[in-house]
């Protein structure tokens, strides 16, 4: 399956009105209220070669309004049916910063899209990246495997382990195509020619330790969120093996008892429930850290990127300034 | 009951406990315990027998009434609240009513009061104007009677047969009302009580009679009992024949018009029986003459109390002609005395009374002793004079009691042959033998604490603001005064514990005083003679601080109970602080070890603890000791409960968290306004204090994740001045230091300097220092070495070298005081810096981790804690405890230490660290790599990545780390492929270690030795 994007079509369908980019918590972080936008996505699957318009729709937790949205959103697909343009709503959007989208709202809402109609894609929409220069989009589906657990919604560590999913196969990612029209195509050839030379060295810039930092920060917040959680689930092992000990000794107990009275005579002693006796502790979800796992993995991956991207330049820096001198 | 009978004196309450039955007062003992009240226990005595019955039945009655009130006020709410007392008195009447019937009158009321509650309920547009309360009300009450009265249905539909009847009782009771009232106003004449006694006797009779006719018609003995009971205090009881009706008809207009010449004659000859009455009991008991008399007397002022109008008369003490001598004397002050403290004594006339004797006795020339002991006991009295301890004492009385004090010292210096003391027992006194040394007891020290104690309570009691605080407060030189004649009289007479008491007092009253005068002769170094005979004389007091020194000597060498010495200490330090003596002051706090026992101790010496800390705080922060003086006022400031705990003031509290009891007993415990320590002044001191070790410490302590807080309140307020939207120019005192300590923070000493000093804050704050310029100049100082240290702290990364002089002429401070500040930085190793002598610059190091590679290092701390715990599950699951790797691979990511390329390589053992001993100097950087290289973008300057000693020579070790860390990648992955965590952390620790690489080892090895 492969998401080929119309750019131009982005393009014109991109710009909302403002109210609708307050978003989630995530575009806070940042300060700033870039981003957050509903766009039209083409979606092309390899096998059948079909093209639609689909209406990807923002989804935020505090919607104001929820049906002044259904009624826009109706209202989008009449109008775009009148001038004759495939319509169908195939997925949504969000936009966060430093890829920290590994949530479980997004999983939530991304299953109970794909779950309505099986194509649906999540964009993750970084406008911070987008505004240093390198367009940061990338398209997310559950896997079926995950789409099995979430319909069990059952997320006990057992699960979860017969399931056999860990982080790394909760979301694929689908590979996008960015299309765009050939007029579009030679506008950007023209200006390309026109920018001016400082403008191409901005990847060059090494003062992007903020970045960095940030990302940094970010991680550490997951890992003591991971660290909590394996606390958790610790704890949570030992009142379990504590429990089969004291029921192992009572059911001993039990046994012994029985012998004895078995030789002096009497009747047994009843049968009693045990489950009842030993109430097994309540296991802790494991999805929340299954999804810290994962975000650690963005977070992790995206510092990987960064720091080879950046050591890069530190040497060529370093092999200007020597031959400088 | 007593409500026709009530006389307003003391004994009724009692009488109206005990009269169930039978009142008739035990004569003799109440004789004895009352001996001034007379009149009222004859009356007393004359009270009779009334029945249980007659008593419900009258509770019953009266609850009618108010009912009837309320519903003529359409006050349904009271009307409920009546009706449910009315079925609770009936239920405690229910024996009676067994046995008699139910009453008429109570039928009458339920029947009634039904019917006005179902028209009201008709009563659309009236229930719609009702008010809330008494609509629900109304339907409350309207559900309940119905439910009553079910019980009482037969009664009822019988008495709605039988209206008219009920009728004629209605008028009957209207005018017994009346007459209830007019009864009230007349129940001192003996009239009422005689018309009583005969309604009794005929009562007895109605009932027997009624018994009969019980018999004779079932359907109207109901009726019958109602009506007696109707009117229990009423004459006889009414049946239904009209004949008996008019012979109560009757009997009231004979009581009409009985009542109708009572007037102020029928008063009179009232009085005078009573008078008779009293005399006569007299003559029964023992007829002494003095005690007669004083009987007499006192039922005299009795009366007059009671409202009688008697032109009161002056009390005669003797009866004429008898010869006034020591025995009378005594023995009719003893008189007096056993009034004392009784219940209805007046105490303004036994003043009175005790005052005459004293100018009997000094006519007489009765010596000097029985005048002290009069004096004493007329002070005494003076004291006793309010009943609670909670009310101060009236002007008047208070200068009386100042007056008689110095009286009584006067004779008591007059006469050095006078022995006072408490010791001294009743028989062993000796007033009048002269050639003996007289004997008086009576403890003159206690009056003086005692008096001591109720200015206080005055000064407690009177609004600080007004005029009268001042007036009252003129008053204290007076006590002063008093106090120091005590004290000499007791130095040569009293024991040594007595001496220390009245010491203490005096301590008490000169510890808070700053001494102007010793002040001003510091200031102005002795002339020899050319002082002016004035000044002299004002000079001629003993300073304060020799007086305390003395006084305070001579308690901690003599005192024997911990309190007094406690005390005394505290004053002492708190003196010492007053005058700026901090030396003397902390050695004496930390010589008593008093911080480790002061929680034991009562309340009253707990707050006078708190007062000295914070003086000595105080005292800290006038001397530039910043730091004692935030350590000190650390704690009553961190409470946020200063006001309480300094005994200026209470707290509004919920009253769950204290009782009506417990306010009083703290509002009792108020230190007087005088010795108020400013609050304001208090938190200043304590916020700037705060500022002045915070602002540097933060901006040292910028990355540190474990950083902790000097001081929580003075973050609070930086947060509260952060919160705010719209920053306008700082009002409050807090604001003020907020803004200087913004100000603090970039280094801008001027800034802070003119938000601390200035106008609002001279006047709010500084002002009321003694000696408010040195303050001012000691604190500009501060700012100015604080904000240097700030200013070094927050951007020494963007320097390389920086001159001193620079430094010396932005922050205004000489030369050797920059030199030693940065010194003493450099010693302390908060600033990795050399200094170049000849040169006078500050070299930076650029040895402090950038902010990147703090997060880096909290970021392995965290992945270490993580690790373990994830090993920890690991553990659990293999079911052996401690893991077979546990330690060894994760010990390396808590000490960065050892991810020092050159450690790492191989074959180099872990421990072979550079020593320590070459620090500073000989670790400075060799090569200083591409800090602001000139061709990259200014902005890359600041970036963390350049700015630290980067050298990318390591470069073979960092690859060498790589290859290392693949080996921890594989065990990382044994753990993580259990319990989910991400291998990829790994990878990010890649990172890390590229970072600790270019990190320092040294420096961090130094804090974890440390």
């Amino acid at each position: 399956m492969m998401l080929t994007l119309m750019k131009a079509q982005y393009f014109l369908w991109g710009g909302l009105p403002t109210p609708w980019k307050k978003g989630t918590s995530t575009h806070r972080r940042g300060g700033t209220s870039l981003g957050g936008k509903g766009s039209r996505i083409r979606l092309d699957t390899e096998r059948v070669k079909f093209t639609r318009d689909s209406w990807v729709v923002m989804e935020t937790s505090q919607e104001r309004d929820p049906s002044w949205r259904v009624q826009y959103q109706m209202e989008m697909m009449r109008s775009l049916r009148h001038v004759n343009i495939d319509h169908l709503h195939v997925g949504w959007y969000q936009s966060t910063y430093y890829g920290s989208f590994v949530t479980r709202a997004l999983l939530d809402s991304q299953f109970s899209y794909q779950h309505a109609i099986e194509e649906s894609v999540v964009l993750i929409y970084d406008p911070i990246k987008t505004a240093q220069g390198s367009l940061s989009l990338k398209a997310y589906r559950l896997t079926p495997k995950l789409m099995e657990v979430c319909k069990e919604k059952d997320f006990s560590p057992e699960a979860l382990k017969k399931a056999n999913i860990t982080f790394e196969y909760m979301f694929e990612e689908v590979p996008i195509v960015i299309k765009n029209s050939h007029l579009i195509n030679v506008l950007m050839w023209e200006l390309e020619k026109k920018s001016a030379v400082a403008d191409k060295h901005e990847l060059l810039s090494l003062a992007s330790s903020n970045h960095l930092g940030k990302n940094l920060q970010l991680l550490m917040d997951r890992v003591d969120e991971m660290s909590q959680d394996i606390v958790k689930y610790n704890t949570y092992m030992r009142n379990t093996s504590k429990q089969q000990q004291q029921k192992h000794q009572y059911q001993q107990r039990r046994q012994q008892e029985n012998m004895q009275r078995q030789s002096r005579g009497e009747p047994p002693l009843p049968e009693e429930d045990l489950s009842k006796l030993f109430k097994p502790p309540q296991p802790p979800a494991r999805m929340d850290s299954l999804l810290i796992a994962g975000q650690i993995n963005t977070y992790c991956q995206n510092i990987k990127e960064f720091t080879a991207q950046n050591l890069g330049k530190l040497f060529m820096a370093q092999a200007l300034q020597e031959y400088n001198n | 009951m007593s409500r026709f009978f009530t006389t307003g004196s003391d004994s009724e309450s009692e009488s109206s406990l005990s009269g169930e039955e039978l009142v008739t007062k035990p004569v003799g003992g109440n004789y004895g315990k009352q001996p001034l009240l007379l009149s009222e226990d004859e009356e007393d005595t004359k009270r009779v027998v009334r029945s249980a019955k007659d008593k419900r039945f009258e509770e019953l009655t009266n609850l009618i009434r108010t009912i009837r009130n309320a519903m003529k006020i359409r006050d349904v709410t009271k009307c409920l609240e009546e009706f449910e007392l009315l079925g609770k008195a009936y239920g405690k009447a229910k024996s009676i009513v067994d046995k008699e019937g139910v009453p008429r009158f109570y039928i009458r009321i339920l029947a009634d009061l039904e019917d006005y509650l179902n028209e009201l309920w008709e009563d659309k547009e009236g229930k719609k104007k009702m008010n809330k309360n008494n609509a629900k009300a109304l339907s409350t009450l309207r559900q309940k009677i119905r439910k009553y009265n079910r019980d009482f249905e037969s009664h009822i539909t019988s008495y709605k047969q039988n209206p008219e009847q009920s009728a004629d009782e209605d008028a009957e009771k209207n005018e017994e009302d009346s007459e209830g009232s007019s009864d009230e106003d007349e129940d001192e004449d003996g009239v009422s009580a005689a018309t009583f006694l005969k309604k009794k006797s005929e009562a007895p009779s109605g009932e027997s009679r009624k018994f009969l006719k019980k018999m004779d018609d079932e359907d109207e003995d109901s009726e019958d009992s109602e009506d007696d009971e109707d009117w229990d205090t009423g004459s006889t009881s009414s049946d239904s024949d009209s004949e008996e009706e008019e012979g109560k008809q009757t009997a009231l207009a004979s009581r009409f018009l009985k009542k109708a010449p009572t007037t102020d004659e029928d008063k009179k000859a009232a009085e005078k029986k009573r008078e008779d009455k009293a005399k006569k009991k007299h003559d029964r008991k023992s007829k002494r003459l003095d005690e007669e008399e004083e009987d007499n007397e006192g039922g005299e002022w009795e009366r007059v109390r009671g409202g009688v109008p008697l032109v009161k008369e002056k009390p005669k003490m003797f009866a004429k002609g008898t010869e006034i001598t020591h025995a009378v004397v005594i023995k009719k002050l003893n008189e007096i005395l056993q009034a004392r403290g009784k219940k209805g004594t007046d105490r303004a006339a036994q003043i009175e009374l005790l005052q005459l004797l004293v100018q009997i006795a000094a006519e007489n020339n009765l010596g000097e002793g029985v005048i002290v002991k009069i004096k004493f006991n007329i002070i005494a009295s003076l004291y006793d004079y309010n009943p609670n301890l909670a009310t101060y004492m009236k002007p008047e009385m208070w200068g009386k009691c100042l007056d008689c004090i110095n009286e009584l010292m006067d004779i008591l210096f007059a006469n050095p042959n006078i022995f006072v003391g408490e010791n001294i027992l009743e028989e062993s006194e000796n007033l009048h033998n002269a050639d003996q040394p007289l004997r008086v007891r009576g403890c003159i020290l206690t009056l003086v604490e005692r008096m001591d104690e109720e200015f206080t309570k005055i000064m407690q009691n009177t609004d600080p603001h007004s005029q009268e605080y001042v007036e009252h407060l003129k008053d204290e030189a007076q006590v002063c005064a008093i106090i120091e004649r005590v004290q000499r009289y007791l130095e040569e007479k009293g024991t040594t514990e007595e001496v220390c008491r009245i010491y203490l007092l005096r301590i008490l009253h000169t510890y808070y005083k700053f001494d102007y005068k010793a002040h001003q002769r510091q200031l102005t170094p002795p002339e020899g003679s050319s002082k002016s005979e004035q000044d002299q004389a004002e000079n001629e007091g003993e300073d304060s601080a020799v007086l305390m020194e003395r006084l305070c000597k001579y308690i901690y060498a003599k005192d024997r109970t911990d309190r007094i010495r406690t005390c005394a200490i505290l004053c002492h330090i708190y003196h010492h602080a007053l005058h700026s003596r901090w030396y003397q002051a902390r050695d004496l706090m930390l010589m008593s070890h008093l911080q480790d026992n002061i929680q034991h101790a009562d309340p009253p010496v707990q707050i006078l603890y708190n007062r000295t800390m914070v003086q000595l705080g105080i005292c800290a922060f006038r001397q530039g000791l910043t730091k004692d003086a935030h350590n000190a006022l650390l704690d009553i400031q961190s409470s946020g409960r200063a006001k309480e705990l300094l005994g200026q003031g209470l707290l509004l509290r919920s009253l769950q968290e204290r009782n009506q009891e417990q306010e009083k007993v703290e509002r009792r415990r108020q230190v007087p306004f005088h010795l108020h320590i400013n609050l304001e002044l208090l938190e200043c001191v304590y916020l700037v204090s705060a500022m002045l070790l915070e602002i540097p410490y933060m901006a040292a302590h910028e990355s540190d994740a474990r950083r902790r807080m000097i001081s929580k309140q003075f973050h609070h307020q930086l947060r509260v001045g952060e919160r705010q939207p719209l920053l306008g120019p700082p009002e409050s005192m807090r604001e003020h230091v907020v803004a200087a300590s913004k100000a603090m923070k970039m280094g801008d000493w001027k800034t802070c300097h003119s938000f601390i000093i200035n106008e609002k804050m001279n006047g709010k704050v500084w002002d009321l220092f003694p000696e408010a310029d040195k303050v001012r100049t000691m604190l500009v100082r501060k700012i100015q070495e604080e904000s240097l240290r700030t200013y070094l702290f927050t951007y020494s990364s963007v320097y390389d070298s920086i001159s001193m002089e620079t430094l010396s002429d932005m922050f205004e401070l000489d030369l050797p005081t920059v030199h030693s500040i940065i010194s003493k930085m450099i010693i302390n190793e908060e600033l990795m810096a050399s200094l170049d002598q000849p040169t006078q610059t500050v070299v930076m190091h650029r040895t402090e981790p950038t902010a990147q590679q703090n997060l880096a290092l909290q970021l392995a701390e965290k992945l270490g804690s993580l690790v373990e715990n994830n090993e920890r599950v690991f553990d659990h699951k293999q079911g052996t405890y401690g893991g077979y790797f546990r330690g060894e691979c994760f010990r390396l990511l808590s000490s960065p230490g050892f991810w020092y390329p050159h450690s790492l390589s191989p074959g180099t053992p872990s421990t072979s660290f550079p020593s320590l001993s070459c620090r500073p100097e000989g670790r400075l950087p060799q090569k200083r790599g591409l800090h602001a290289p000139r061709w990259l973008p200014p902005a890359a300057i600041s970036n963390g990545l350049l700015s630290s000693p980067l050298c990318l020579t390591p470069r073979l070790s960092n690859l060498e780390v790589l290859s290392h860390t693949s080996g921890i990648k594989s065990l990382f992955k044994v753990v993580m492929v259990d319990c989910l965590l991400p291998q990829r952390c790994v990878e990010s620790i890649h990172l890390l270690i590229i970072f600790l690489s270019f990190y320092p080892h040294d420096r961090h090895k130094a804090r974890m030795q440390r």
